[in-house]
């Protein structure tokens, strides 16, 4: 409980560590007291009686795993891949031409803004009238809650080109379109890459909504069926699921991101 | 601003400009279901949307769907934004606790709040409780994560004059950190209501007896596409309604001595 930052150097045992034995602590205390919980909620009344132990949910979740996680898990991912490429492209083409056409901007960029506060999630219903219960709805949503992230990022690319640079570039004599492709673009697909695992998890979370709500493939209808037969420990596994899915996603794509842009610092590699 | 040419030049791009892009995306929606001949349930043209909200506004019936949703956003946020301020807190001023806390909380930050919604029905039903607590489990993540990173980045000597001053731990906490991490707090918890309100639309539509999302799904079912639509321009405006309400209270505060 010592909060003097500064003097945190000069302990005896490494930092590294201490983090991870403390980590781990932290992580069994709150398995522990998730299963005393359980137990104590196990034989009363009130709210939440039906509290499965951990273990019992790590038990679900393997019987999950070899039965049919892997058939859910693609179906999931294929909507939200398909949704997340759509919303990405459309994002940054958008960008670029409201980003650097300035009429377009002043015409078009209002009606971007009031749009981009009715999230996706209240599209959903209207999805469904349009699209029925298929992949095209959910692949819609998924893309519109995309572009709705990316596009602020795109735009901040395509208008934060110092100019500075673009007046370099023409007294070197680039024409145009050679400004456009070596200065313009770049620096709008660099700031689109943030933008794209900035919105893997608002992308990710639409697949949950549309899959409860047009509950007919994937993680989310799996999801719905085991909470409709009661089946708590299997609705905690698929849960489970989810966020394992979702934590891959983004440690993939970090590491892709520094891959492709090694010059950004870890700080801003960070978690969102 | 001064120079008249300047002046209308801005009244051009800020006025004008906007209003035609509003009135041709209006139109351009408009011409659609004319041309097309699109029937009310596929596509309704903007009046009947605009006639639709107007009958809405009218029935009690959505006034208590709107209140049931803003209760349930209200209760939730307050709950969520207190408990994960001061946890936060917490985190941010104790080493151990930061590094004991980190992997249970980044391994709960990954279970998104829209996976919780078919346990909290299971839970407590489609009444309002659930719906509370998926807003304060929402809201509360974002709250602690921002917090303990702002806290962190507090000036350290900050810490080292009020140290100096003789402070007592806790009330340096209070009184120094986060004070000085209050407006990027505040920023956090203008964000936290957009994620709060959408949560609450989300559960609504997965199962509850009463609110905005139920009523939506309700319309959305029975086909009547000129009221799905009014309810989303509904849950945008109170959206961002509630995001500006919350950005001025917390700036007033701020402002405050």
């Amino acid at each position: 409980m010592d909060p003097k930052p500064e003097a945190a150097g000069n302990r005896r045992r490494s930092p590294h560590a201490q983090a991870w034995l403390l980590g781990a602590a932290g992580v069994a205390i709150a398995l522990a007291a998730w299963t005393l919980l359980a137990y104590l909620l196990a034989g009363g009344g009130g709210v939440i009686n039906r509290l499965p132990t951990p273990l019992r949910v790590a038990r679900d979740l393997l019987r999950y795993a070899s039965a049919d996680l892997a058939r859910d898990v693609l179906s999931s991912l294929r909507v939200f891949l398909l949704g997340w490429l759509g919303g990405v492209v459309c994002a940054t083409l958008a960008g670029l031409l409201l980003g650097r056409v300035r009429l377009l901007a002043n015409v078009f960029l209002p009606v971007v803004e009031a749009i981009r506060p009715v999230s996706s999630i209240a599209w959903v219903p209207l999805s469904i009238v349009w699209f029925g219960f298929g992949l095209t709805g959910k692949v819609f949503l998924v893309g519109l809650a995309v572009f709705l992230v990316v596009i602020v990022y795109a735009l901040d690319g395509a208008r934060r080109i110092p100019p500075d640079l673009v007046r370099t570039a023409s007294m070197l004599g680039m024409n145009a379109r050679q400004r456009f492709a070596s200065l313009v673009l770049p620096g709008t697909l660099a700031e689109v890459l943030i933008g794209s695992r900035v919105a893997l998890m608002a992308g990710w979370g639409t697949v949950i909504v549309a899959e409860l709500v047009a509950a007919d493939s994937g993680l989310g209808a799996h999801l719905i069926g085991v909470e409709q037969s009661y089946d708590v420990p299997a609705v905690m596994a698929t849960m489970a699921c989810f966020a394992l899915t979702g934590f891959a996603m983004n440690a993939l794509f970090t590491l892709a991101e520094r891959r492709l842009m090694p010059w950004r610092s870890d700080d801003t590699l960070a978690a969102p | 601003m001064t120079h008249p040419r300047a002046h209308a030049r801005l009244i051009k791009d800020r006025l004008l400009l906007p209003l035609a892009g509003v009135l041709l995306v209006l139109a351009a929606w408009e011409a659609t279901v004319v041309a097309y001949q699109l029937p009310a349930i596929v596509l309704p043209s903007p009046w009947a949307v605009l006639r639709a909200l107007g009958e809405l506004v009218r029935t009690s019936a959505f006034w208590h769907d709107v209140g049931v949703s803003l209760y349930e956003f209200a209760v939730g946020y307050a709950f969520g934004t207190v408990l994960g301020i001061a946890c936060g807190l917490v985190m941010g001023e104790s080493r151990a606790f930061r590094q004991a806390a980190t992997p249970v909380v980044e391994s709960l930050r990954f279970v998104v709040p829209f996976a919780w919604i078919p346990l909290t029905i299971l839970w407590f039903g489609t009444s309002v409780v659930g719906k509370i607590v998926l807003v304060a489990y929402a809201v509360f993540f974002v709250m602690i994560v921002s917090t303990a990173r702002a806290i962190a980045q507090v000036d350290p000597t900050l810490t080292r004059v009020a140290r100096m001053l003789g402070m007592t731990p806790a009330r340096r906490a209070i009184a120094v950190h986060l004070r000085a991490a209050a407006p990027t707090i505040a920023s956090a918890a203008r964000a936290a209501a957009a994620i709060g309100w959408i949560a609450v639309v989300a559960a609504e539509y997965v199962g509850a007896s009463a609110g905005l999302g139920l009523m939506i799904t309700n319309a959305a079912t029975s086909l009547a596409t000129p009221v799905v639509i009014a309810g989303m321009v509904v849950i945008g405006l109170v959206g961002a309604g509630v995001s500006a309400l919350i950005g001025i209270l917390a700036r007033k505060r701020l402002e405050a001595p």
